[in-house]
């Protein structure tokens, strides 16, 4: 039976970053730009194709994956690498979703970008930002991968500095570069314990996947253990990078410069998540590794909790989204460390859609505003814009996890699985359960000062709310579509397990090689979700008791928390901020200390020279006298030196 | 043939740039141009022909020495690339100059013509005293140029430029001239040779001596004192030269003349490394604070290069490939973005990056262009610098993990000071109020466009790179054979043309053919028998000695300069593949 090939789902995104980037640049220097009905047209036309062909890939696709060598990529001595495709069934789910989504935002995007003078240049970012993140998750090494994962970046980067007029917007993009590039680095040296471990060819998942296999049967583990966990705490740092955990994540708050379209898509539902997915990704070498994976799961847990409390002290609205992706991506990192890939990456999936869509509403929200961000200058929005309210309603529910709606049913597996993981995962299960109520307040909190109570902001602008065009309100209800029946492809209680079964061929292997190792103890999975269910409701209930009616403080100045809630949230950027003040102590050093040292050692050198000279002139009776005689007795040692040595006869 | 139109017909296009006359802006630079198309033609052949020799004629005989200088040419595949960048950016220079020259235009490209042949005659020359005189005679063009077209300051750079790299490279003479008093020629192999017979210390002084002249000129930390104000005085273009090309000439005299001729202690090399990390370091750092774009553009090109210099010592397998790509790559980038560079200076009347800003706005396709320039030095991967810096990492991973932190650390720091070179010069509001100067030109904007697709090009298919070192592969050398009879075999008819009369001779003729072939198995050998890259080479050091002494003995009685060109025929080649595995079918 034949497939489609490949290499076509990155192509349309490429042909697309193409078409539109030499729009971008020809229409440029034009007052007017591009017609937008194209440039949207276009915009949205390739991503689509690429889900279309992804979808036909996806019913067709053997159990055991599709597997594409396009060609050779590097080859030079140690060291070999080709450009090869691996469709499976984990990077089926997440090409689903990436492509899916991305569609679904371009389109959202061409009503919120209306008008905007860099129409064709956003859209070209975000076709290239497809084309990276497809790349991220279909290729079939590691190497390749990297490509996509510093791709993704870039384009995080481009699209966070969009509006490169203002330079807040373009100090948060380089944060988010520089921030992301450490953790790369982390990434790139992973690759490199890898290589000096097996060869080149242990950079390809497949063998890398055989070789662990190999070592477990061999009983080699022991030899290896000490390469195998650093390249495992290598490739953490990375993921932490791209995936905004502990200590790496102060880029994320930052990145919500960018549209919020941008958010949605890059900074919530798909490229943050590419860290989980490169963790399930890696799932059997990980599965060997207890040390790596009690690092990540405390991470993680200290993430989550971290960034949930942050979220309680923010008065942007995209801002307590922002902390709130963070602290989800704790909880899938919490799975991944328990070696429960299948439901971090289920986490990841319906996340994608509820995170999306609650975004993709704050967007419809600021859109109707005209820019305003500061949730205090909110409230009463219910009425005015009463689809927008519902789907993020919807999805509020889906994140709380409320019975019933997605985040409910991955979320309560994560928790369920910390719990059976070992000694201390009642511990683990306790911290998240706690999260999960501040969850709820949070989120509460952000729904009841935006939809309920009275309107806060100024009169004029009162009257120019509307509810977002057409083009913004279709992506968003299908996502709500989503954020609620996304859950019940994997329920365990009632019987549903079509994404464990379509995973289990890919992470299936390491979870087993986990659990052989592991005791795990038997609860009733009815208890985890009634403890799930009450978490959601109290927390809903404190916020409703603490913002219902209490009320607004005025908003004053920035938006920023103040006091021991900016203490906390910036917690990290002053550590940050420590080592930025090494790295420019050492810069001045350079630059005033040594440099000075050897421009003054040089300036010495010079110095004698010229004296040197200014004597030999000051000695000379008659400059050209002495000249001829040195010239002379020169040529003269010059013959002499010839004639002794035996040349020119 | 190729290989001396490469290095004469530069300086004759620079006499027939004088029949321009200088009011006549139109004419010079269309014939500047058309000339710097044909070089670039001609580049591009070279490497494609893979690797030739010319025939080694004798030059001169230096008094007090033993053998004769030759005139001799031989591209390998490092040579050539660096060629290929010499002519590259050479005509692109000619193309931006054309915006900011006037009727300075003839001269300027005078200037740039005898550079480039002096550049080519360095990567090509297969001599030592001949590769000296370029490697000297570069730097009189260059200083000429800037004291000339310069900024402010042009006179203090170019004598500082022009003292700092000849007294640099002085003890390099004076120990030249050493070792030809003993040699009996100055080719590659006749140099180790006699080196190997020296005591220790001597072997270290004129090691030193040598090693001088290149870190000067790379520029190494703490030799690096001429660069900064040489770059940043100097015309854009030129900067854009000196760096991507001229510069190169430091790294490949590590690898072209170092590394065959000295047998390396476990020492030299760790501090050579040492001294290329602090280098890339150190460069960085004072990018991070740099103010002036042409300074932060020259530290940022010393950082790369002080990679390449660690990447060179660490004398792994991948080395020879890794770092050429890496040179390539950093010579299109650095290049372009001087260029671009010297056209923001242009536009907005100044080099601080403080007062320059907004340019996003007021000229798109420029910033487009300077910023993709910007993200490709960065080494995202897709980009060649990304497989450059990657192999080089490779390659310094093998020497420790701490090095390689070492340079990941640089490269986070890379991603600082561009990223912040970009936000100041193109991003924000324009920081003052200045009169427009000349914009971006199509002819140059598509120059520039094409550099960065070659990049492109070259990060998904580094091959086209990597190949050229490639020959010594059994069928690449067959279809060489077949297909190209005239460049190499020339060569090889040629030699035994010349000893076919001296029976004596006959048996070292025999010998300097087989060692190439021998050497690579001999090499492999010892590597499955698990010595290390530095016995390895002194064990094939001491046969090619061995073998070089017992092949020189009965021809140097009979016909001394016969039997020496053909001895030495092959010494590039076989001191060279023994060190990489990787260049030359002689």
């Amino acid at each position: 039976m034949t497939h489609l090939p490949l290499w076509l789902i990155p192509l349309f995104p490429l042909i697309g970053t193409i078409l539109l980037g030499t729009v971008a640049v020809i229409s440029s220097p034009s007052k007017k730009g591009a017609p937008e009905g194209i440039v949207g047209a276009l915009a949205v036309l390739f991503p689509a194709f690429s889900f279309a062909v992804v979808a036909i890939l996806a019913c067709s696709m053997p159990e055991a994956g599709l597997r594409e060598t396009l060609c050779n990529w590097i080859d030079i001595p140690l060291f070999r690498a080709d450009i090869g495709f691996l469709f499976d069934g984990l990077s089926r789910i997440m090409l689903l979703f990436v492509t899916g989504i991305g569609t679904l935002i371009a389109l959202y995007s061409i009503g919120y970008m209306h008008g905007d003078r860099g129409f064709a240049r956003f859209f070209a970012y975000i076709n290239l930002f497809l084309f990276s993140m497809i790349v991220l998750v279909l290729s079939d090494s590691l190497l390749l991968t990297f490509l996509g994962w510093e791709g993704v970046g870039l384009c995080s980067y481009l699209l966070i500095g969009f509006w490169n007029s203002d330079l807040n917007n373009c100090k948060a993009a380089n944060k988010a570069f520089i921030v992301n590039r450490v953790g790369d680095i982390g990434f790139i040296l992973g690759m490199l314990c890898l290589v000096t471990l097996g060869g080149s060819s242990l950079l390809n998942y497949d063998s890398l996947a055989a070789f662990i296999q190999m070592i477990i049967s061999g009983n080699h583990l022991v030899d290896v253990i000490i390469p195998l966990s650093l390249a495992g705490v290598l490739f953490f740092i990375g993921c932490t990078g791209k995936s905004a955990q502990i200590p790496l994540l102060t880029w994320l708050p930052d990145a919500m410069a960018g549209p919020t379209p941008v958010s949605a898509l890059i900074h919530a539902a798909t490229m943050v998540t590419s860290g989980v997915y490169l963790l399930a990704r890696l799932g059997s070498m990980f599965a060997v590794l207890p040390q790596v994976l009690t690092i990540i799961v405390v991470v993680g847990m200290l993430t989550a909790f971290w960034a949930a409390v942050s979220g309680l002290f923010q008065n942007d609205i995209k801002k307590v989204l922002a902390y709130s992706t963070i602290s989800q991506l704790g909880y899938m990192f919490m799975a991944a460390g328990v070696c429960a890939f299948d439901a971090s990456i289920f986490h990841v999936f319906t996340h994608a859609f509820f995170k999306a869509a609650l975004f993709l509403g704050a967007g419809a929200v600021i859109h109707a505003l005209a820019g305003e961000q500061d949730m205090r200058k909110m409230g009463g929005m219910l009425r005015k814009t009463p689809v927008t309210a519902c789907v993020m309603i919807f999805a509020f529910f889906a994140i709380i996890g409320f019975p019933g709606f997605a985040g409910f049913w991955s979320k309560d597996l994560i928790l369920e699985r910390l719990y059976t993981s070992g000694p201390m995962g009642p511990f683990f299960y306790f911290i998240g359960l706690a999260t999960a109520v501040i969850t709820a307040i949070y989120m509460g909190r952000l729904i009841i000062m935006t939809f309920f109570g009275k309107y806060r902001g100024s009169k004029e602008s009162e009257e120019h709310i509307h509810e977002a065009p057409a083009a913004m309100l279709i992506p968003m209800v299908v996502l709500t579509f989503g954020s609620v029946f996304a859950g019940y492809l994997w329920a365990d209680m009632i019987g549903l397990t079509f994404f464990r079964d379509s995973l289990a061929s890919v992470v299936g292997t390491a979870q087993a090689i986990y659990a052989g190792s592991h005791v795990a103890a038997h609860v009733s999975p009815v208890l985890f979700a009634a403890l799930g269910t009450i978490a959601a409701l109290l927390g809903m209930f404190i916020a409703w008791k603490v913002w219902g009616n209490a009320r607004i403080p005025e908003a004053k100045g920035s938006s920023a928390p103040e006091g021991f809630k900016a203490d906390w949230t910036f917690f990290w950027d002053k550590i940050h901020a420590f080592f930025i003040m090494i790295v420019n102590v050492l810069a001045w050093i350079c630059d005033v200390v040594v440099d000075k040292i050897l421009q003054a050692a040089q300036w010495t050198l010079g110095a004698i020279a010229t004296i040197l000279g200014d004597g030999a002139t000051v000695f000379q009776v008659r400059k050209a006298r002495l000249q001829a005689a040195l010239s002379v007795a020169g040529l003269a040692v010059l013959v002499l030196v010839v004639l002794l040595t035996g040349g020119l006869v | 043939m190729l290989l001396h139109l490469l290095v004469f017909a530069p300086f004759v296009a620079a006499m027939l740039m004088v029949v321009n006359s200088k009011e006549d802006f139109k004419s010079s630079s269309r014939m500047a141009l058309l000339f710097g198309i044909a070089f670039v033609a001609m580049s591009v052949v070279l490497i494609a022909l893979g690797n030739q020799a010319t025939t080694p004629m004798e030059w001169f005989r230096i008094p007090g020495c033993k053998g004769p200088v030759f005139y001799y040419l031989y591209a390998h595949g490092l040579g050539a690339w660096m060629v290929f960048l010499s002519c590259g950016l050479s005509l692109v220079a000619l193309i931006s100059a054309r915006a900011s020259m006037g009727k300075e235009y003839r001269n300027f490209a005078i200037g740039i013509f005898a550079l480039m042949g002096a550049m080519n005659g360095t990567f090509l020359a297969a001599d030592a005293v001949l590769f000296f005189f370029f490697f000297e005679a570069m730097v009189i063009p260059a200083a000429i140029l800037i004291a000339a077209f310069g900024g402010e300051k042009r006179k203090e750079a170019a004598m500082t430029f022009a003292i700092y790299t000849l007294v640099g490279s002085a003890p390099m003479a004076v120990a030249l001239w050493y070792l030809l008093t003993m040699a009996d020629n100055s080719l590659l192999l006749s140099l180790a040779l006699v080196l190997q017979s020296l005591p220790e210390g001597t072997q270290m002084m004129v090691l030193v001596s040598f090693l001088l002249a290149f870190l000067v000129k790379t520029p190494i930390f703490p030799f690096h004192g001429w660069q900064a104000i040489t770059y940043s005085e100097a015309p854009a273009p030129l900067s854009a030269i000196l760096t991507g090309a001229m510069s190169k000439a430091g790294v490949f005299g590590f690898i072209a003349w170092i590394l065959p001729i000295f047998p390396l202690t476990m020492g030299v090399v760790r501090t050579m490394m040492w001294l290329g990390l602090a280098t890339a370091v150190y460069g960085a750092l004072m990018a991070l604070r740099a103010n002036d774009g042409k300074k932060l553009l020259a530290f940022s090109s010393m950082s790369h290069l002080g990679i390449a210099v660690a990447g060179v010592f660490s004398l792994s397998e991948a080395m020879l490939p890794a770092v050429l790509v890496l040179l390539v790559a950093h010579g299109i980038s650095a290049g372009v973005q001087y260029f671009l560079m010297g056209v923001g200076e242009r536009m907005t009347g100044t080099r601080n990056i403080n007062e320059m800003g907004g340019l996003a706005h007021q000229n798109p396709v420029f910033s487009f262009l300077f910023g993709a320039a910007g993200v490709m030095a960065l080494a995202v991967p897709g980009t060649a610098g990304f497989i450059g810096e990657f192999t080089v990492l490779l390659s310094l991973w093998d020497m420790g993990p701490f090095q390689a932190l070492i340079m990941g650390f640089t490269m986070i720091l890379s991603a600082g000071y561009v990223l912040r070179f970009i936000q100041k010069v193109i991003f924000g509001k324009k920081a003052r109020e200045y009169e427009e100067g000349a914009r971006t030109t199509a002819l140059e904007g598509s120059a520039f466009g094409v550099m960065l697709v070659l990049l492109l090009v070259f990060g998904f298919h580094p091959a086209c790179i990597t190949n050229s070192l490639q020959l010594f592969d059994e069928a690449a050398v067959e279809s060489m054979a077949a297909t190209t009879d005239g460049a190499n075999g020339q060569t090889a008819s040629d030699a035994e043309a010349a000893t076919a009369g001296e029976d004596s001779a006959e048996a070292a003729v025999e010998a300097a053919p087989m060692t190439a072939e021998e050497i690579a198995q001999l090499d492999s050998t010892l590597a499955a028998a698990g010595f290390s890259e530095a016995d390895r080479k002194d064990i094939i050091n001491q046969m090619i000695a061995e073998e070089g002494a017992a092949a020189e003995t009965p021809a140097a009685e009979t016909a001394p300069e016969a039997a020496a060109a053909p001895a030495t025929e092959a010494a590039p080649a076989t001191v060279e593949t023994s060190k990489t595995e990787g260049s030359n079918n002689d």
